[in-house]
C-alpha cells in the first residue's frame, strides 16, 4: 500500500504513465523534497498537444456550409400537375383588343413619365432661381438655406388608402405565428 | 397645350426681371434685356459710389444701394388622404392585368379544394351512387363546403363599416381641410398688401437674426386660429416671387421691389378644424383666387400631377 500526495499544481488525472512514474514509496523524508520530473515528459505532452490542434485546424478548414435562399427553391406544391389551368382559346377579337390595349397603356404611361421629367426640372429651374436670388440678396441666408436639414430625415407619411380612416377606431390585434427559418453558421 | 409654353412664359418671365409682365417675350431678347439691365445697374453703383457690402445687423445684404425687402412664405400642402378614382384607360388595363395574371397562374389550394368538392357533389347527385364505395376519409367531410366558408368570409367582410368615399357636401366648403380627399390642396390665407386683402400663400416679413425658413415658420404661426403640425422640407426655398415697387414708393421710401421666399410644407398629424381667413384650394381651383402673374411663379413647385 502506498499513498500518492499530489501537489496543487499537478494534475490529479490517473494517466497510464503516472502508475509507471508514481509508483514510488512517498514517506515522509520523500514528501518534503520537492518532485524531480523528466524533462522528456513535458516536452512529449507539449508535441501530444500541439499534433492534436493541427489535427482539429485541419478538421475545421472545411468551408461552412452555404445558407440556402428559399426564394430560388421551388416548392414541390407548385410542380403538382394537378395545378394547371387548361390553356384558354382566346377568339380573336380578345387578343386583338389586348393588344391593342396595351399599346394605349404604354403610350399614356410614357406621357405621364414625360410630364412628370418635366414638372420635375420646372421645380428645380424656380429653385435654382430662388437661390440665386437669395445669392445676390444675402450671403449669410444664402449658406443657411445650403445647409442639409438633419431633422427633414427620417421621413415617414402615410400614403393613400381606398377609404378614408374612420375616427376613434381601434383596430384588433392580429395574431401570427412566425415560422421564418434563421440559419446560423 | 404643348410643353414648351409654359417653359417660354416662366422663363421670360424670370429674366425680364419684372413680375408684372403677361405677354410671352421671346427668351433670346429678354435675356440681352436682362444683361443689359444688369449692366446699367453696376454702372450706377459705380458712379453713385454705393459699392460695397454694408452690415445689416447680424446678415450681410448686398445691394445696399438697391434694397429689397425679403418675405418668407409657407406653401403648405395636405397630401392625398384617398386613392383617386381609375381613369377608364386605368380601370381597363388593371382589369387586363387581373385576367391575364389569373390564366397563367397555377390552382391554389381553396381552389382545388372547390373543385373536390363540385366532383363529390356530382358524383353524390348521379344516378348510380353507392354511398359504400364512397372513400371512408371523404364520407365524414360534407359537414363544411368550402362554398359555404367563402359565402361566411364574405358576410364577415360586409359586416364592417367603411368610411364612404365620395362626400358631395364636404367637398363644397372650402375651409375644411378634410375636404376632396383624393387630392392634394393648398394652404391660403388673406393678407394684406398695400391698399388691398388678396389671397395668397402665409407670408410675413423677414426679421434680422433669423433664417428666411423660420421666417415662413412664423408665418404659418401668425395666421390666426389655424392649429397645424408641419414638416418642413429642408432649408432651402422651392420658389420665389419679385416685384418692383411704383416709382412713387420707390423714390419715397428708397424701395425698390419685394422678393418673397417659398419654403414646402407638408401637413403631418392630425387634420386641423376650419380657421377663420384660412382656405384649401385644390389646383383647379387656385387661378380663382390668385393673381395670375403671382399663380404663375407657384405653379412650378406645386408638382401636382
Amino acid at each position: 500500500q502506498y499513498t500518492i500526495f499530489v501537489e496543487e499544481h499537478c494534475l490529479t488525472r490517473q494517466s497510464p504513465w503516472s502508475n509507471t512514474v508514481l509508483t514510488l514509496h512517498t514517506s515522509a523524508p520523500l514528501r518534503a523534497e520537492p518532485k524531480k520530473k523528466k524533462k522528456v515528459d513535458p516536452k512529449r505532452e507539449h508535441v501530444a498537444r500541439e499534433r492534436l490542434k493541427k489535427r482539429l485546424k485541419k478538421l475545421e478548414k472545411v468551408p461552412p456550409e452555404l445558407i440556402p435562399i428559399e426564394d430560388f427553391i421551388t416548392p414541390t406544391k407548385c410542380l403538382d400537375e394537378a395545378r394547371g389551368r387548361s390553356e384558354p382559346r382566346l377568339p380573336f377579337e380578345e387578343s386583338e383588343r389586348r393588344a391593342l390595349l396595351l399599346k394605349e397603356w404604354s403610350r399614356f404611361k410614357h406621357a405621364q413619365h414625360t410630364a412628370e421629367m418635366e414638372a420635375i426640372n420646372l421645380a428645380l429651374d424656380a429653385q435654382r432661381e430662388a437661390l440665386e436670388e437669395l445669392k445676390i440678396e444675402s450671403e449669410e441666408l444664402y449658406k443657411a438655406a445650403i445647409k442639409p436639414d438633419p431633422l427633414v430625415f427620417p421621413f415617414s407619411h402615410e400614403g393613400p388608402c381606398y377609404t378614408p380612416p374612420k375616427p376613434k377606431y381601434d383596430a384588433p390585434d392580429g395574431k401570427y405565428h412566425d415560422i421564418t427559418k434563421v440559419y446560423t453558421q | 397645350m404643348t410643353p414648351l409654353f409654359p417653359l417660354l412664359n416662366s422663363s421670360a418671365a424670370r429674366t425680364c426681371g419684372r413680375g408684372k409682365m403677361s405677354a410671352p417675350v421671346v427668351k433670346m431678347a429678354g435675356r440681352c434685356f436682362y444683361q443689359l439691365y444688369k449692366l446699367s445697374n453696376s454702372a450706377g453703383r459705380l458712379a453713385s459710389g454705393k459699392t460695397g457690402i454694408r452690415q445689416f445687423s447680424g446678415a450681410v445684404v448686398k445691394n445696399a444701394a438697391e434694397p429689397w425687402r425679403l418675405l418668407g412664405a409657407a406653401c403648405v400642402q395636405r397630401l392625398a388622404v384617398i386613392s383617386a378614382d381609375q381613369r377608364p384607360l386605368e380601370a381597363k388595363f388593371s382589369e387586363l392585368m387581373n385576367q391575364m395574371e389569373l390564366e397563367r397562374s397555377l390552382m391554389s389550394d381553396h381552389e382545388l379544394r372547390l373543385l373536390d368538392d363540385k366532383e363529390r357533389l356530382r358524383r353524390r347527385q348521379a344516378v348510380d351512387y353507392d354511398s359504400d364505395e364512397e372513400e371512408e376519409a371523404d364520407r365524414d367531410q360534407d359537414i363544411v363546403l368550402t362554398q359555404d366558408l367563402e359565402d361566411a368570409w364574405e358576410q364577415r367582410l360586409k359586416g364592417f363599416a367603411t368610411q364612404p368615399r365620395a362626400r358631395g357636401v364636404v367637398d363644397a366648403r372650402l375651409e375644411r381641410a378634410d375636404r376632396c380627399l383624393a387630392e392634394p390642396l393648398l394652404l391660403l390665407t388673406q393678407q394684406e398688401v398695400g391698399p388691398e386683402r388678396l389671397w395668397m400663400l402665409p407670408q410675413t416679413p423677414w426679421e434680422a437674426g433669423e433664417t428666411l425658413k423660420t421666417t415662413a415658420q412664423r408665418a404659418l404661426s401668425a395666421t390666426p386660429g389655424l392649429d397645424l403640425q408641419t414638416v418642413f422640407l429642408g432649408n432651402a426655398p422651392c420658389g420665389l416671387y419679385k416685384y418692383r415697387m411704383p416709382r412713387s414708393v420707390r423714390d419715397r421710401e428708397g424701395l425698390t421691389g419685394v422678393k418673397v421666399f417659398f419654403f414646402k410644407a407638408v401637413v403631418s398629424g392630425p387634420l386641423p378644424p376650419p380657421a377663420p381667413s384660412s382656405l384649401w384650394v385644390r389646383q383647379s381651383e387656385l387661378k380663382d383666387y390668385l393673381k395670375p402673374s403671382y399663380l404663375e411663379k407657384i405653379r412650378p413647385f406645386l408638382l401636382n400631377l
